[in-house]
């Protein structure tokens, strides 16, 4: 997928931050552009690796590309870099390099139904699957999106949830929260037990999970239990990474390396791996 | 043949030393390794042609312990972003065993194929090269053909002297090693010998089979088993020939500074660690067995071969006894299901 170029892979190009949305209390997206629109084309679920000088870099999935006008990242609080970059307002200059990774399968799942499950921030890289399916919206089936987070402040995306999405041609939206709350009428409860009631059916269908890992495993054990073989469901892993082109070393599970060789994988693949995900 | 007499080493590597830095084995202090040409001190080094492999692979030579990579600035919002001008002086591995040159090999398929190129990586190699010292005398802690490599004829030398008696033979294998002798020609004489045979090797192992069969041993007891004495210091990847795994780090003062990778271990805890706090390989046992798969498993599955050339430094190096000998050993003996 790396468009070949004569460029130093792990030297960033400078991009600036032109819009912060405040998505929930810790995750901001975050659009940022270079001189030519964007640094460079990401295809739906591939990576790039974000640098605040001087602080330090990580690599996050992109969660939106606007063509020719900017990058989306929507970037969840959880350490040193990620408070420092919360920090930062319009204007500010980035590092960014990449795209890495294989993205999501988008050619292969033409003609299928698509059921998107996320939590969290889980729907970060999702997003970028279910925003490019809306655009190519004939070479999709029945579009099916099941998001659920801890409380209702911790949704992302609410905008395109609640508004937009539901828009969209033959496409349903659930949204779950974990613990009722006051102010809420929508559905309580974890995702995976909401994903067996509703009960999409895996006929022509491809599922894709994003969340956290707890989330990940009941929601593997019920597609499962509603009959979806492994073929048919994709997921991402996270590793720690540095370099994001299979050199450094760190982000491998069996022989594979997460950067290059994903961060999407089938169930199927993830089967033969050593459980270390 | 070509023969370099023993007392014009010191001419040819004077020679070569006028258009490259040459690095050649030397004891220096306690420790052998390869230090350049123009650093010998005759009070303090001793020239070593004669040693197996030194306690330190030349890999930093091509793989820096630490390596700038860009510098930056930053004003406001602004950040400028610069590419570090490495300027790289052509270099010349004299001495260097096959072992070491297999290493090299190695580095070269991790930093120079599968979809990238390594920029910072090919600017050394590419300015490199490689005079190989065959081997006909294995030592004691060598197994190199038991893991593929010929000690004889290394694949990536350029040229590979041959011990002889009162010298080397000069063997050109390269278009680098030809450009390389033409500097030295006129030091070489030409002369019938015979070539030393191969000693038997002291150290065997079999690996045949056991990429393959560690596919079914990632829950076998014997990682307990081996990683319990291990200290997690990391000694093990940073002396090994063929450990790449490298960090990126950033050194900043004020609102200036500089990104830098540097020699990273797998045997660590932070290697892994992520941001959020988990942490997939926590355990100690969990490291070291990432280790033994990488070099056995792993490696051989993305690349064909293990990433292991029997130098044997681990092995003497090891503060607590780890030896991969005993480990392919118990993998061959082991009973899996299937
Ligand atoms: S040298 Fe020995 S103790 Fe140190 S990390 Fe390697 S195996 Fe463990
Ligand atoms: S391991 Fe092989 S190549 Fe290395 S020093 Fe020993 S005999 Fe020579
Ligand atoms: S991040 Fe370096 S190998 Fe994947």
């Amino acid at each position: 997928m790396h468009n070949c170029s004569c460029e130093n892979p792990l030297v960033p190009g400078i991009v600036e931050v032109v819009k912060i949305i405040d998505e929930t209390p810790d995750i901001k997206n975050f659009y940022v552009r270079s001189e030519n629109g964007v640094p460079f084309n990401v295809m739906p679920g591939q990576l790039a690796m974000v640098s605040l000088v001087p602080v330090g870099e990580g690599m996050f999935s992109v969660s939106w590309q606007e063509e020719n006008d900017h990058l989306e990242f929507a970037i969840k609080r959880t350490g040193l870099m990620t408070d420092e970059l919360h920090k930062i307002e319009v204007g500010q200059k980035l590092g960014v390099r990449g795209p890495y990774g294989n993205g999501f399968p988008v050619e292969e799942c033409k003609g299928k139904n698509m059921l998107f499950i996320a939590g969290g921030i889980g729907l970060a890289p999702l997003r970028s699957f279910i925003k490019y399916c809306f655009k190519h919206r004939e070479d999709y089936g029945k579009i099916t999106i099941l998001y659920g987070s801890r409380s209702a402040a911790d949704l992302c995306f609410k905008d395109e949830l609640f508004e937009k999405w539901p828009q969209e041609k033959d496409t349903e939206v659930y949204v779950t929260i974990d613990n009722p709350e006051e102010g809420w009428d929508g559905h309580v409860g974890f995702v995976p037990a909401y994903l067996e009631e509703l009960n999409p059916s895996p006929e022509g269908t491809i599922a894709v999970i994003c969340g956290p890992p707890i989330m990940i495993k009941f929601a593997l054990q019920s597609l499962e239990k509603m009959g979806y073989n492994d073929e048919q469901v994709i997921t991402t892993l996270e590793m720690r990474m540095k370099c994001g082109i299979g050199k450094c070393g760190r982000c491998n599970i069996g022989s594979e390396y997460i950067c290059l060789d994903g961060p999407v994988f089938n169930l199927a693949q993830l089967k033969q791996l050593p459980p270390e995900w | 043949m070509k023969v370099l007499k023993t007392g014009k080493l010191e001419q040819v590597i004077d020679r070569l030393a006028q258009q490259a830095d040459v690095y050649v084995p030397m004891l220096r202090g306690q420790q052998s390794g390869f230090y350049s040409w123009k650093t010998y001190n005759e009070d303090f080094d001793d020239l070593m042609f004669d040693i197996l492999n030194v306690y330190q692979s030349p890999k930093h030579l091509i793989l820096p312990q630490t390596e700038k990579m860009y510098s930056f600035r930053q004003e406001g919002q602004e950040v400028s972003i610069e590419e570090v001008a490495a300027d790289i002086e052509p270099k010349v591995i004299m001495g260097i065993r096959s072992c070491d040159v297999r290493g090299i090999e190695y580095l070269d398929e991790v930093f120079l194929t599968k979809g990238y190129v390594d920029e910072f990586y090919k600017a050394r190699r590419d300015k490199i090269t490689i005079i190989a010292n065959a081997c006909y005398n294995p030592g004691k802690n060598c197994f190199c053909d038991s893991m593929g490599v010929s000690p004889t004829d290394p694949e990536a030398a350029d040229v590979i002297m041959r011990e002889v008696n009162g010298g080397y033979v000069w063997d050109v294998k390269t278009e680098k090693g030809e450009a390389i002798t033409k500097q030295i020609e006129d030091l070489l004489e030409e002369q019938d010998v015979e070539l030393f045979s191969l000693k038997p090797f002291l150290r065997k192992v079999e690996y045949d089979g056991v990429a393959e069969k560690l596919k079914d041993m990632f829950e076998h007891p014997m990682w307990e088993k081996y990683s319990e004495p291990c200290q997690t210091c990391g000694i093990c990847t940073y002396l090994c020939p063929t450990c790449y795994c490298f960090d990126i780090q950033v050194k900043a003062w004020g609102d200036e500074g500089y990104r830098f990778r540097c020699w990273d271990s797998c045997m660590y805890h932070e290697y892994t660690q992520m941001a959020g706090g988990h942490n997939p390989r926590e355990a100690a046992k969990e490291r070291f067995r990432n280790r033994f798969l990488h070099k056995l498993q792993f490696f051989p599955e993305r690349y064909g071969r293990p990433l292991c050339t029997g130098c044997g430094r681990c092995i003497v190096a090891c503060p607590t006894g780890v030896s991969i000998i005993k480990i392919i050993d118990e993998v061959k003996e082991a009973e899996t299901g299937a």
